[in-house]
């Protein structure tokens, strides 16, 4: 299995280093939105940068970019692969397709991490505003990140059975910002239960009571316990799906377009 | 046994709710160093059946073995012995070179990095295209990709290959280098071989075993040897003084003509007296030479199928 990490991993970097103009243009939107949040957030503060709250807007707009991508990547790869006549050999991986797309994603989630992180300290340098990012944030990143593997298996699941995503990814999109920018932690009686099982909420509760609260990973009450059951949940969720996708597109004969 | 067929079915819906039987309970066995070439008309559920095989169709009925292996449990086992090169699919990453391509698919079938290159190089020697293995693969010709897409197929040493029809669309010297390999690759290594092709004298050159698919039924199966014999000695050429009219030229087509010009066809005759059967049919033209002649695959296909399809328009009708 680790050998077929490292082939997803060469894979991924092989294409980035042959294009790199692709490489580039996507890096240079990467750059350019990181200086505009640093610019807005330096003007927003009158001139005196409001640290934490521009470290959240930061952390919170690397996290959003990270998880589409973590939910996109999955279906992606099914659609074009289908295109490109690969994916019925990817399908005939004795380790089976669900998890070749993992490390496929995961391949895609530390490339994404590190231009992120190359980005940020590029920007840093560049503005003079230097911010402090905790490790222990990266917790709940990974958690959101699972989160959203799961959720890109329900996409997956919907490209190979439907043939195109575009509109379920629009709409999960949308329904995710909403469920981030709704108040879901303060929901008393049995809607708690929706803010603990809707994806991305009880780890979206977490970071906010870190951020806001400046409260640490183990202090914001029981969001942390939530949040990993939350993960888990979707992932198996996700995964199920996609095991019964495969299993329909299997009987219908339709893995690749036909 | 390296590969066990047993009952496979597979029926189809389409979208407008139709169901087709594309496979209609097919059985056979593969052994080692044994090339199989699966023959049959288009449609007729060759590729179904090879994408069963490798475990992207689900049958709805029959299992696959592979060593051993069942396909419908732990697949991972049946998958690990076998490798495919698939009907009009690129089979390969265009924007990775060879080589590339070699390390990711030997990586996801559990190869290591230096594994699979070693193996890689090696097979594309043996392609004599050891040159090549830096370009990426979209810059190479089709008959070079078809290559490449076998060597990748190869890459972990499967015992059981699928080849569905390797050398479609091909050139000469590509499709020649293509069975040269195949040969070896079976009768050196021990590889068994499933193809599929519409190319009669591919399947000639390269079949120990011949199975012909009709509607999804194997109607025929058999060593080469012996299905070339069953017809060898009953197919004769007929050549004519000049063309013959129109109506000769049907009531010849009736008996199983099969024209190779203007003035010349082929037939299977069931006795050698249906010669003069022939010779009224085509007067006034008149006929300057018949030879009799050893059958070969194409002259037995177009019987076989011509006489098993015949056959079912009559059950059909009496039905
Ligand atoms: N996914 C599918 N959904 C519905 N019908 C299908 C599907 N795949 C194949 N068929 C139908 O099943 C039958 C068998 O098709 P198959 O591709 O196996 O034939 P084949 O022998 O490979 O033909 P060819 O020589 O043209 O490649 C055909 O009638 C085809 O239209
Ligand atoms: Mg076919």
């Amino acid at each position: 299995m680790l050998h077929a990490l490292r082939a997803e991993w060469r894979r991924e970097w092989v294409q980035l280093r042959r294009y790199p103009t692709e490489l580039l243009s996507e890096l240079a939107v990467i750059v350019l939105v990181f200086y505009g949040l640093f610019l807005g957030g330096s003007y927003m503060a009158g001139g005196a940068i409001l640290g934490g709250r521009l470290s959240d807007i930061i952390v919170g707009y690397a996290l959003w970019t990270l998880s589409m991508m973590s939910i996109g990547t999955m279906g992606w790869t099914i659609s074009n692969e289908a295109q490109n006549g690969t994916l019925e050999q990817v399908f005939m991986s004795p380790y089976g397709a669900s998890l070749i797309l993992l490390l496929r994603n995961m391949a895609n989630v530390v490339i994404g991490l590190l231009f992120t992180i190359l980005t940020l300290f590029s920007v840093m340098a560049i503005t003079g505003h230097y911010l402090f990012v905790s490790p222990w944030d990266m917790v709940p990143g990974l958690l959101m990140i699972a989160s959203a593997t799961g959720l890109g298996y329900l996409v997956a699941s919907v490209t190979i059975l439907m043939k195109r995503s575009q509109q379920f990814l629009n709409l999960l999109q949308f329904i995710l910002l909403f469920l981030i920018m709704a108040p879901t932690a303060n929901l008393g009686g049995a809607w708690r239960w929706l803010a603990i099982m809707a994806p991305f909420s009880p780890v979206v509760a977490l970071l906010r009571s870190m951020m806001t609260q400046g409260s640490a990973l183990f202090g914001a009450g029981d969001w942390l316990l939530w949040s990993v059951v939350n993960a888990v949940l979707w992932l198996l969720i996700g995964l199920l799906v996609f095991g019964w996708a495969q299993k329909k597109a299997r009987r219908r004969g339709n893995l690749s377009h036909y | 046994m390296l590969l066990e067929v047993g009952g496979l079915v597979k029926r189809y819906k389409t979208k407008d709710r139709q169901i087709v039987e594309a496979v209609r309970g097919i059985r056979f066995t593969l052994s080692a160093g044994t090339i199989l070439a699966f023959l049959g008309p288009n449609g007729a559920g060759k590729t179904t059946t090879i994408k069963m095989i490798a475990g992207l169709v689900r049958p709805d009925d029959g299992d696959v073995t592979v060593e051993g292996h069942s396909l419908s449990g732990r697949s991972g086992q049946a998958l690990r012995h076998l490798g495919a090169v698939l009907e009009g699919s690129r089979n390969l990453y265009w924007r990775l070179t060879p080589l590339e391509n070699f390390e990711y698919w030997g990586g996801i079938r559990g190869l290591s990095r230096k594994t699979a290159r070693d193996h890689g190089r090696e097979l594309m020697r043996e392609f004599g295209l050891e040159d090549k293995i830096g370009s990426t693969v979209q810059q190479l010709s089709r008959g070079m990709q078809q290559q490449v897409a076998i060597c990748a197929a190869l890459i972990h040493s499967p015992s059981l290959l699928l080849l569905d029809e390797p050398t479609l669309g091909l050139d000469l010297d590509a499709s020649d280098r293509i069975q040269d390999y195949v040969l070896r690759l079976a009768h050196e290594r021990g590889v068994g071989i499933l193809l599929t092709t519409h190319q009669m004298e591919v399947a000639q050159t390269l079949a120990d075993r011949i199975s012909i698919i009709q509607s999804g039924v194997l109607t025929l199966e058999g060593f080469k040897e012996d299905v070339l014999a069953r017809f060898t000695g009953s197919s004769y050429v007929f050549e004519l003084a000049e063309a013959p009219s129109a109506e000769a030229r049907i009531l010849a087509d009736n008996l199983g003509a099969a024209w190779t010009s203007e003035c010349e066809f082929r037939v299977v005759l069931d006795r050698p007296t249906d010669v003069y059967e022939i010779m009224r049919a085509l007067e006034p033209c008149s006929v300057v030479r018949v030879m009799r002649e050893t059958a070969d695959l194409a002259t037995v296909f177009r019987e076989h199928t011509r006489k098993s399809v015949s056959m079912e328009s009559v059950r059909e009708v009496t039905a």
